[in-house]
């Protein structure tokens, strides 16, 4: 007990003041699990809709005949995806954040107040807005300009690594003010001296950086980070409205993990079957984070 | 002045037959059943324009005050439906939809055939594509108000009525003509399987059988799709309607393939709009022929065992079968009456949008209302995408989308 | 000299951070100008930033056509009762997370983070099942219940952190002034992490207000739709919508929530410093 906490044993108490989220918690997010891995043992689809029954492990056989080379593909472009999701967001939020500390910035308010501004409308407005108003190839913002300077439209949203690119930029579009607002908050606990002269001594700015301000972050920040890490690997609007949407697909090819079972499970409304590959890509994220975990641990037992 | 006393004099003289009319038709002789009781309510779901409901609701308002009928707009009607279906608080009695989703609903079990409410010499009256359209496995399960094709459309200052192509290779030479620098000849969504099942149907090919197998790699199918890709090779890239839409009514492309929904924004946008009879295709003879869409209503099993809303879900129904319906909503949204008597109205004859929609509605396919339908628009339009957009080899592409779709109905159940 | 130097390099600071700003608000002045303009196109192949044909029609369209205040309304009593409520159960979770070194604590807190990783797409029907035999379909009760849900591991994890920077040495000093602990939260505690609440308040809010999946799916007609339901009801689809209206109402709807961020934006920032109390 190295910051001297004083050390409760009272558990009845504990327990008490937990209860109330733990049982709304209980009840919104655990109870969904569990009826998700009861109907995965079922036949529910829309032969059977309200007269299913239970099957067993039916589901899951045939699960495993999704997890084929296109969902192992997905699932690499998922990986893909969710690190250069984080890697971007970790990086320019620091830097943005460290930005933003410096301490003659006068009109930070107003800055910070205009960078969270994407996180005030419903996401598939923002969504809607830059598929139509900046990637649309005919009348978009990006082509009008390319047009202005001469250059020849391009369709952002068609070719696979182009419109990998668009979907990353408008995913850290949306999820940029929330980090940058963690980290901010975070460097601010941070000694301020550390920041004075931040924009003139770049090189000792770097250093003090990685020595200094990232190990006294990342503590404060780590909830918020690994919350985020899930948000991002199970992000499917943001793919899936500009790309995939049926109607208006756009010829770009990329596939998370859920919007590959999106398209070749959950359209088939057979509840058992989704519910089961579902169940599938939670073990496999909880088997993702107990494998870092382990790796993690060690670390803080280090630092404990 | 002078004029509005013209106006207001104008408007007594319409409206006070009908008043008179309607007030006849609710209070006309016919005891009231409930024997003044309290009112029975009935809620109707749907996801319709205002006009459309407008004219629905005040068709059923003539019940009141035995019967009052709420029309509610929900969002995500289809998934809603799927999971309150057969729960009686919070279910709707009835809903108001396309007919291509009943297949699923009633496999599910929460529809109750309309036959129970509506006699067969009544539907009788309703054009039989309507009434075909809305029966699943030898049940009828909506009543059809109206419905919709795709049509023909074109900008009279872009391409003259006298150059309008009634063939597929007359407009193919039209567009090699016209399209470049930002203009096109003709636009549509080349890659939605809604859109491109007109050229299908138009080779003789579907893209699913009634009895729900996938027909995406048939003979006639791939032929269709290699003869529509010279087409879509001269269209924009973009195959969304947003795109597409703007281009027509920026005028940018001389014709489009639209829905009857584009008819009013186009006119607004100042387009002198002009409405043709679909192209025929030439190899084959038959014109483009587009999938129908019957709007209607469908009751749902948890209100049909009620018996006081049974009865007045029969006289609801029963209020739909007539001329006057179909009369006000094709006044008030361009739509095209089921009720065959509807077309010997002057009203109905001179309006040229829907006099084209029943034209185009001859040749026209009903979508497909079983459930292996849900699957298809992804797999087809996945495969359009593929042959249009990223340039895969016509037959690999339908015999892959082909598999997908099979696997994808051997999932279903 | 060196007085220089740090002027101009202030000068390049605030100009990167104007163009930065710019940048980020790129899709939202194109909305804001296509809201302005009369033709109804969200799409133009000449499109300025400056509407060529200025009109406030289609906000009055939203205001007039539309019952915004009643969504408005609905909102606003959602996300005060879930912001209340969130924190009325995440501030004694995260007080207890933090203080009592009970057993199961760390299990406790490594479960609630890994339920994040559970793909909640099919939720709404199991979500469904567990609210409609309560009667809690189409009724603002039960659209609470699953926001705070959603939101309780959160705010809990997020005051908790917080918790953990406020030295428990404050707190035992007034212990041994005689208050129990409920006073101990209310009176040192709660106003030394007064800012990690109002931020754990503000992500609650802005989550209900910016959600639409469970409103349009729970509630039924157009007046129990909260503002984000309505807006999504206006979206300009294939057969109907238009653009600039959706628009204007995009605006509309973001505007409260831009006004709550300023006002608490001072809190915000330093609410989610961990050490704000130097130990």
């Amino acid at each position: 007990m190295k910051n001297g906490k004083r050390k409760y044993h009272n558990t009845l108490r504990s327990w008490l003041c937990l209860s109330p989220s733990l049982v709304i918690i209980g009840l919104i997010v655990v109870f969904p699990i569990v009826y998700t891995a009861y109907i995965s043992l079922t036949n529910m689809n829309v032969y059977h809709w309200f007269n299913f029954e239970i099957i067993g492990l039916d589901n899951y056989a045939k699960a495993l005949t999704v997890f084929d080379g296109g969902f192992l593909q997905a699932l690499a472009l998922t990986v893909l995806w969710t690190a250069v999701n984080m890697v971007f967001q970790l990086v320019i939020a620091f830097f943005m954040a460290s930005l933003l500390n410096i301490q003659k910035l006068r009109f930070r308010r107003v800055y910070k107040t205009v960078l969270m501004f994407p996180w005030a409308m419903p996401g598939y407005v923002s969504i809607l807005l830059w598929k139509n108003g900046m990637f649309n190839s005919q009348f978009g913002l990006l082509n009008q300009w390319l047009g202005k300077i001469g250059l020849d439209p391009v369709r952002w949203l068609a070719n696979d690594a182009v419109a990998f690119a668009a979907c990353l930029v408008v995913n850290l579009w949306l999820a940029l003010p929330f980090m940058i607002m963690i980290m901010d908050g975070a460097m601010q606990s941070v000694d301020r001296a550390y920041y004075e002269s931040a924009l003139l001594d770049g090189a000792g700015w770097f250093r003090r950086s990685v020595s200094l301000t990232i190990p006294a972050i990342r503590p404060i920040i780590a909830p918020a980070v690994v919350i985020t890490l899930f948000t991002t690997f199970k992000q499917f609007d943001v793919i899936y409205l500009l790309t995939q949407q049926v109607g208006a697909k756009t010829g770009a090819n990329i596939h998370t993990v859920l919007t590959y079972a999106y398209e070749n499970a959950f359209v088939t409304s057979n509840y058992g079957y989704s519910s089961a590959i579902s169940m599938c890509i939670f073990i496999l994220l909880i088997a993702f984070t107990l494998i870092y975990n382990a790796k993690g641990g060690k670390r803080r037992v280090e630092n404990d | 002045m002078k004029r509005t006393f013209v106006a207001v004099v104008a408007a007594l003289m319409i409206t006070t037959p009908l008043s008179a009319c309607s007030g006849n038709a609710a209070n006309g002789g016919q005891p009231n059943i409930n024997g003044g009781s309290e009112p029975v309510k009935l809620t109707i779901w749907h996801d319709k324009e205002d006009a459309v409901v407008a004219a629905l609701q005040a068709e059923l308002d003539k019940l009141k005050p035995d019967i009052i009928v709420t029309l509610e707009k929900k969002n995500g009607l289809t998934e809603a439906l799927k999971m309150v279906g057969n729960d009686p608080k919070a279910a709707p009695d009835m809903y108001f939809f396309a007919h291509d989703k009943l297949g699923v609903y009633a496999e599910m079990g929460i529809l109750t055939p309309i036959t129970e409410f509506v006699s067969a010499e009544t539907l009788g009256g309703f054009l039989p594509m309507t009434t075909q359209a809305a029966m699943y496995k030898g049940e009828i399960y909506q009543l059809p108000i109206y419905f919709e094709t795709l049509l023909f459309m074109y900008n009279r200052a872009l391409m003259p009525d006298s150059s309008v192509p009634t063939t597929t290779e007359g407009l193919l030479a039209f567009m090699k003509d016209v399209t470049g620098g930002g203009q096109y000849g003709f636009v549509e969504q080349h890659s939605t399987a809604y859109y491109s099942a007109g050229w299908i149907h138009g080779f003789g090919g579907e893209i699913i059988s009634n009895d729900g197998v996938p027909q995406l790699n048939g003979d006639k199918t791939v032929a269709a799709l290699e003869y529509h890709l010279k087409f879509a090779r001269l269209m924009t890239g973009e195959s969304e309607y947003a795109t597409v839409n703007t281009l027509f009514k920026e005028g940018k492309a001389a014709a489009t393939i639209g829905g009857p929904w584009l008819v009013p924004t186009a006119r607004e946008a100042g387009i002198d709009l002009g409405l043709a009879k679909m192209p025929v295709i030439n190899e084959t003879g038959l014109p483009i022929a587009p999938y129908s869409g019957v709007q209607g209503l469908h009751v749902l099993k948890v209100s049909a065992g009620n018996p006081e809303k049974n009865t007045a879900i029969k006289k609801v129904l029963n209020q739909l079968c007539n001329t006057d319906i179909g009369a006000a909503m094709a006044s008030a949204s361009g739509c095209a009456p089921a009720f065959t008597a509807c077309y010997e109205l002057e009203s109905v004859k001179t309006d040229d949008m829907v006099m084209m929609m029943s034209e185009v509605a001859e040749n026209a396919v009903p979508m497909p209302n079983i459930p292996e339908m849900d699957v298809m628009w992804n797999v087809a339009s996945n495969m359009l995408v593929d042959i249009n957009m990223r340039k895969a080899d016509v037959r690999a592409s339908a015999d892959k989308a082909q598999k997908q779709a099979e696997d994808l109905i051997k999932s279903m159940k | 000299m060196w007085k220089t130097i740090e002027r101009i390099g202030l000068i390049l600071l605030n100009a990167l951070f104007i163009v930065i700003c710019f940048a980020v608000l790129v899709p939202i002045l194109y909305a804001f100008s296509v809201s302005l303009n009369a033709s109804n196109s969200i799409l133009g192949s000449d499109f300025s930033f400056i509407p060529k044909q200025f009109t406030l029609a289609n906000y009055r369209a939203v205001i007039m056509d539309h019952p915004v205040l009643l969504w408005f309304g609905n909102t606003l009593i959602l996300a005060v009762s879930s912001v209340v409520i969130s924190l009325f159960a995440a501030i004694p979770a995260a007080y207890s997370l933090s203080r009592f070194h009970f057993k199961g604590r760390i299990k406790i807190l490594n479960a609630m983070t890994l339920l994040y990783s559970f793909p909640a797409i099919l939720s709404m029907f199991a979500i469904y099942k567990l609210l409609s035999p309560m009667g809690l379909i189409n009724t603002k009760l039960g659209l609470v219940v699953v926001y705070i849900g959603t939101m309780a591991v959160f705010g809990a994890l997020n005051l908790k952190g917080y918790f953990d920077s406020v030295p428990a040495e404050i707190e035992e000093a007034a212990n041994i002034d005689g208050a129990n602990a409920w006073q101990t939260v209310a009176q040192i505690l709660l106003p030394l992490a007064k800012p990690a609440v109002i931020v754990t308040g503000v992500m609650v809010l802005i989550y209900v207000w910016n959600e639409y999946i469970y409103a349009i799916t729970f509630m039924t007609g157009s007046s129990n739709y909260t503002l984000a339901a309505g807006l999504y009801s206006l979206q300009a689809t294939e057969m109907s919508g238009s653009w600039p209206v959706f628009a204007a109402a995009s605006i509309i709807v973001s505007v409260p929530v831009l006004v709550i961020f300023f006002l608490t934006q001072k809190h915000m920032t330093s609410g989610l410093t961990a050490g704000g109390v130097k130990g």
